[in-house]
């Protein structure tokens, strides 16, 4: 192996490592669940990632670190954030991507991307918990359900109702108060995905939506999100085969690109 | 508990009313007649020139009424609006986007792109939208500035000030859109129906003193576009007639608009334009009647003193301000002794403060004002955050908490008093 | 020169303790006024101390017994201190209206903190046409009148243009000092430029000009940090920003050159003319439509291009927008700004400021990838 680099992109939810090699090539990634302590966790999963190749650590010759926990990677060279990362991934997949939406744990944004995979411009939403991982788990709780069975159910909905509130804890109770009043699991279902594309139609008003549109993040991986926003942006959706990688995944070609200038 | 809510026949008159307010603005521009869009009090110098005027808040309360409210905040936000921003604003830059690029809306809210813009500042969002609009659009704006006052003393300075502007710069702006002088007998004419039609309107007031009240405050809500942007229009006058006579029936038969009737309500701030329904299905099923509130009072209180002849612009300066409700009902501090005396005229037994997330004007002083009330009648309040057609700023299940506790406290003094 | 940086830290870091030791040791009343325009000079000239009201430093609490959380930190910040009694040095209140918040707010603050003075001004938009201007000289006649009447002592034409000469002598000291940032980037750090002009709003300008006319050469004596990305800061109605954002705005590489703030260039902007009618003059400081307000209802003159000319004047790479959460008059402008920023290939980032401040992180976040659309990583 002549050359090999890595992106490590520390989520609030989840560990994400990137192998690539000079070629720009994925060779392997990793998925982790983050504990408490970043650090432990970006080293677990680049050390799992490693491990399948048969290398470590010190086989890399540069490693990028991004996501909230970025700061906080001591045997990181360099740390860009999630924004710069998740348009150089996008471009990665999809060359003619202009709008990536990503939704992570804890925020949502929308970037603007060029030909070559640079940011120019972005939103972020990180005030509202709507239209982020997390309202969506808290979300499937309220409905007694896990994520996948939420998504599968709420193909089934008939009835067009609102969640309203886009605020957690009122959605919450609000779900509470639907169950009650005797409406489906699908249905309600259904709403909250409704709520979750319309806060983020909001996101990408404020840059424009140019096509083409990709979708990054855990969230992406939620055919009933998908779905819905893609019926409100009235744009079919690009979705990389493994969505939650691509953050680390342009961290790593930034690796690349400062290891082989 | 068993409840009814027993419908007026008249108010589904003013549907029909609306509707062909905002068809003829709508039509406007293809019969050739000039268009101003319109905040604050002022549409009645435009209707003096026979030109067809939007009112900010009106057609805001429209479109929530049209369950239209949502989808043109929607086209804001997807222009660059923020959520936190005053809905009505919002409203209109959606509205305004919508027909700038050709989104598809509703076509009974469309509007046309005015001819003039005219910046009633009641309130300062009122300016911020008719700027917005000119740096969108490059609109011809005349602004008026028109504080609500915090006491009595400055009242008179402020109408003064009103006066002039209208004078030196309303009048003038109007009479250079439309190529003619500004036409006063119309003016007055429009003020002789409004006076008709709002004495009416005062002694249908008097019915909300019966117990039951025949009526809510809701079916005044429908009901304010006769005394406000619908001025100057004769069907107001039948309208209110009606209204009166539907009103002396059930007050006579002892027929309340909710049964049984347990609390009376007063309710300040907006009236949930596009949640009128739900609010009412809320309260209704507890005995509970919203009868009174500082915004539906605020439309010319006192009719009787206006003059259409000779000086129409000196009696509608007069209303807006020393003689009005206008300049009274805006800021607390001299609406609390209005609040004071609807409790003791409508017998109220709690408050309830309808603070709208995204309206400064009527969120704040809220808790203060219940404090008061209570000190002075003993009487509880409520606040509940939620907007006047923004959906997604209303929790049901905060709504239905707040309105229980109400209901709760209510009884429980009861209960003290009686004692 | 420290020294006196550490009495401006000092000071707006804790201006409730120095405030009522000031008072106490030079018996005088202190006004409070509520940002942006009011005419300080007339108070100044009734023989009181006018400051300028803050956001304090402590998350708001008793205060949302009496105001919305929806509403803007200042306020929300002004009414928690008034109902925790923080405010009782006070001996008056002037508020006018420039925005919804400041519209309702004297009840609150009447009921709660019961000043023995409080004045409420009805300074009039930007619109065209004479009256405005007659309407607004009524209003600080009024002020003026009811001052004297408060005091016991008349303002005369000699005291209120000394005053005047007081003021502008700050203005232009204050002046200086952006003249030197701007011509050495990095000379002063953003957080002691804002404390800089903080201070000027707390403490009596005679003793603000003499601690600046000693700080300016001791200034010039630096040297500035490394260049580095030259951005401009707007916005920021009526409140200061965090430090912290500040700081990590200079840690992340960057550099402000210069700024459109209202604790920044906009207090000192525009002098006062000394006159025979010095009330006069005074409105006509209100009546410039430069730099642009929002909250002064004026439609033609566009902020944006003001800004855009300040990033041109100091080759800024980048423009950040300093938006206090829930500030109606910058909320209803922002879609505009933000729009011709992006037209005239300006990069832009927006930071809201909130008043209560729980993480940084999303703030670095955000304007960490701002430097790396501009900068590149
Ligand atoms: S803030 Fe309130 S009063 Fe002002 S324009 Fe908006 S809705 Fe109307
Ligand atoms: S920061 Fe904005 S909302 Fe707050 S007082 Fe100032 S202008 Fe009003």
């Amino acid at each position: 192996m002549s050359l090999m680099v890595a992106g490590v992109d520390i989520g609030s939810l989840c560990t994400k490592t990137v192998i690539l090699s000079a070629e720009r090539k994925i060779l392997s990634f990793n998925i982790l669940r983050s504990g408490a302590v970043y650090r432990g966790a970006a080293e677990s999963s680049l050390n799992e990632a490693l491990k399948t190749l048969g290398f470590n650590i010190k086989d890399l010759k540069y490693v990028v670190s991004t996501g909230y926990g970025r700061a906080r990677v001591p045997f990181a060279d360099a740390e860009v954030t999630e924004i710069t990362c998740h348009a150089r991934g996008a471009n990665y997949f999809f060359p003619e991507v202009r709008t990536v939406i990503d939704i992570g744990g804890q925020d949502s944004k929308v970037i603007r991307v060029n030909e070559t995979g640079q940011a120019v411009r972005f939103v972020m939403n990180d005030k509202c918990a709507a239209g982020t991982g997390r309202f969506l788990e808290v979300m499937a709780g309220a409905l007694g359900v896990d994520l996948e069975e939420m998504s599968e159910i709420a193909l089934y909905a008939h009835e067009d109702i609102e969640v309203s509130s886009t605020c957690t804890v009122f959605a919450e109770s609000e779900i509470i108060s639907l169950l009650a009043g005797g409406y489906e699991k699908r249905e309600i279902a259904a709403a909250i995905y409704k709520a979750i594309a319309r806060r983020i139609t909001g996101l990408t008003g404020q840059i424009g939506l140019v096509e083409k549109v990709a979708m990054t993040g855990g969230v992406a991986k939620s055919g009933g999100v998908v779905r819905a926003l893609e019926k409100k942006l009235g744009v079919a959706l690009l979705i990389p085969p493994e969505p939650q990688i691509v953050g680390a995944c342009g961290a790593a070609l930034i690796a690349r690109e400062k290891a082989l200038p | 508990m068993e409840y009814k809510l027993n419908r007026l026949k008249t108010t589904s008159l003013i549907g029909p009313m609306v509707d062909k307010h905002w068809e003829g603005l709508r039509l406007a521009k293809q019969k050739g007649e000039k268009v101003a869009w319109c905040s604050g009090p002022l549409f009645i110098f435009p209707y003096a020139m026979n030109m067809k005027c939007h009112f900010m808040a009106g057609y805001a309360a429209y479109c929530g009424g049209r369950n239209q409210a949502d989808r043109l905040l929607e086209i804001a936000e997807d222009d660059g609006d923020l959520p936190d921003t005053c809905s009505y604003h919002r409203l209109h830059m959606g509205m305004a986007a919508a027909v700038e690029k050709g989104i598809p809306v509703k076509e009974e809210v469309i509007l046309p792109i005015p001819d003039l813009m005219i910046s009633g500042r009641l309130c300062p969002e009122m300016s911020h939208y008719a700027e917005g609009l000119y740096r969108k659009m490059g609109i011809r704006v005349v602004g008026v500035d028109a504080a609500p006052p915090h006491r009595e003393e400055d009242m008179l300075p402020m109408e003064r000030f009103f006066e002039r502007q209208i004078k030196e710069n309303l009048i003038p702006a109007l009479e250079e859109v439309c190529g003619r002088p500004f036409d006063y007998d119309r003016m007055s004419e429009i003020l002789a129906v409004l006076k008709k039609t709002a004495e009416l309107r005062n002694e249908c007031w008097e019915y909300f003193k019966k117990t039951p009240s025949p009526w809510t405050l809701w079916d005044y809500g429908v009901s304010i576009a006769p005394v406000f942007y619908l001025m100057g229009n004769p069907e107001t006058i039948p309208y209110y007639e009606k209204l009166k006579a539907e009103l002396a029936e059930r007050a006579e038969q002892n027929v309340g608009a909710v049964e049984p009737e347990k609390y009376r309500l007063y309710w300040d701030g907006w009236l949930p334009w596009g949640f009128l329904g739900k609010f009412i299905r809320k309260m209704a099923p507890f005995g509970a009647v919203p009868l009174v509130g500082r915004y539906p009072w605020e439309f010319f209180p006192h009719p009787e003193r206006i003059e259409p002849y000779p000086d129409p612009v000196r009696t509608f300066v007069k209303q807006v301000y020393s003689d009005g409700g206008l300049a009274r009902a805006n800021l607390p501090a001299l609406a609390l002794p209005e609040i004071c005396k609807w409790i003791e005229t409508y017998s109220i037994d709690g408050l309830i403060m309808f603070s709208s997330k995204t309206c400064r004007m009527w969120n704040m002083g809220h808790p203060d004002t219940i404090d008061e009330i209570e000190r002075r009648y003993g009487i509880p309040g409520v606040v509940i955050e939620a907007d006047m057609v923004d959906s997604r700023m209303l929790s049901e299940a905060q709504i239905d908490t707040r309105l229980s506790a109400l209901f709760e406290m209510i009884e429980t003094r009861k209960k003290a008093r009686k004692r | 020169m420290e020294r006196i940086l550490k009495k401006f830290f000092e000071l707006t870091a804790n201006p409730y303790g120095s405030l009522a030791e000031w008072k106490e040791k030079n018996k005088k009343k202190v006004i409070g006024c509520y940002p942006m325009q009011l005419p300080e000079e007339i108070i100044h000239a009734a023989g009181m101390l006018p400051v300028i009201i803050w956001r304090s430093n402590e998350p708001v609490t008793m205060g949302h017994a009496h105001i919305a959380p929806f509403n803007c930190g200042l306020t929300r910040s002004f009414v928690d201190d008034a109902v925790k009694g923080k405010l009782s040095f006070l001996d008056g209140v002037v508020f006018y209206r420039m925005c919804l918040q400041a519209q309702s707010l004297p009840f609150i603050i009447e009921r709660n903190a019961c000043p023995s003075y409080m004045e409420y001004l009805y300074l009039p938009a930007l619109y065209p046409g004479a009256s405005i201007r007659d309407y607004l000289i009524e209003e600080f006649e009024r002020l003026k009148k009811s001052l004297e009447e408060f005091g016991g002592q008349e303002i005369t034409v000699q005291s209120l243009n000394r005053s005047i000469s007081v003021y502008n002598r700050n203005r232009r000291l204050l002046a200086e000092v952006y003249a030197l940032r701007r011509e050495k980037p990095g000379l002063i750090k953003g957080r002691e430029m804002q404390a800089i002009v903080n201070s000027s709003m707390l403490m009596p300008k005679e003793e603000h000009n003499r601690l600046l006319e000693e700080l300016i050469p001791e200034l010039k004596k630096r040297s500035p940090a490394d260049q580095k990305v030259r951005v401009v800061i707007y916005g920021g109605l009526c409140q200061t920003v965090q430090p912290e954002v500040l700081d990590l705005i200079e840690s992340l590489g960057m550099v402000i050159v210069d700024d459109d703030m209202y604790v920044g260039s906009r207090y000192f902007a525009n002098e006062v003319e000394a006159s025979e009618k010095p009330v006069e003059s005074l409105a006509n400081r209100y009546l410039k439509k430069l730099p642009p307000c929002p909250t002064k209802g004026d439609w033609e003159t566009d902020w944006t291009d003001y800004v855009i000319e300040i990033v041109k004047r100091n080759k800024a790479q980048g423009v950040i927008t300093m938006l206090v959460k829930f500030c109606p008059p910058h909320l209803c402008y922002y879609p505009d700004l933000k729009r011709k920023f992006a037209e005239h290939g300006i990069p832009e980032v927006l930071i809201e400021l909130e008043h209560e401040v729980i993480s940084l992180e999303q703030t670095r976040t955000r304007l960490q990838s701002f430097i790396e659309i501009i900068g590149g990583v």
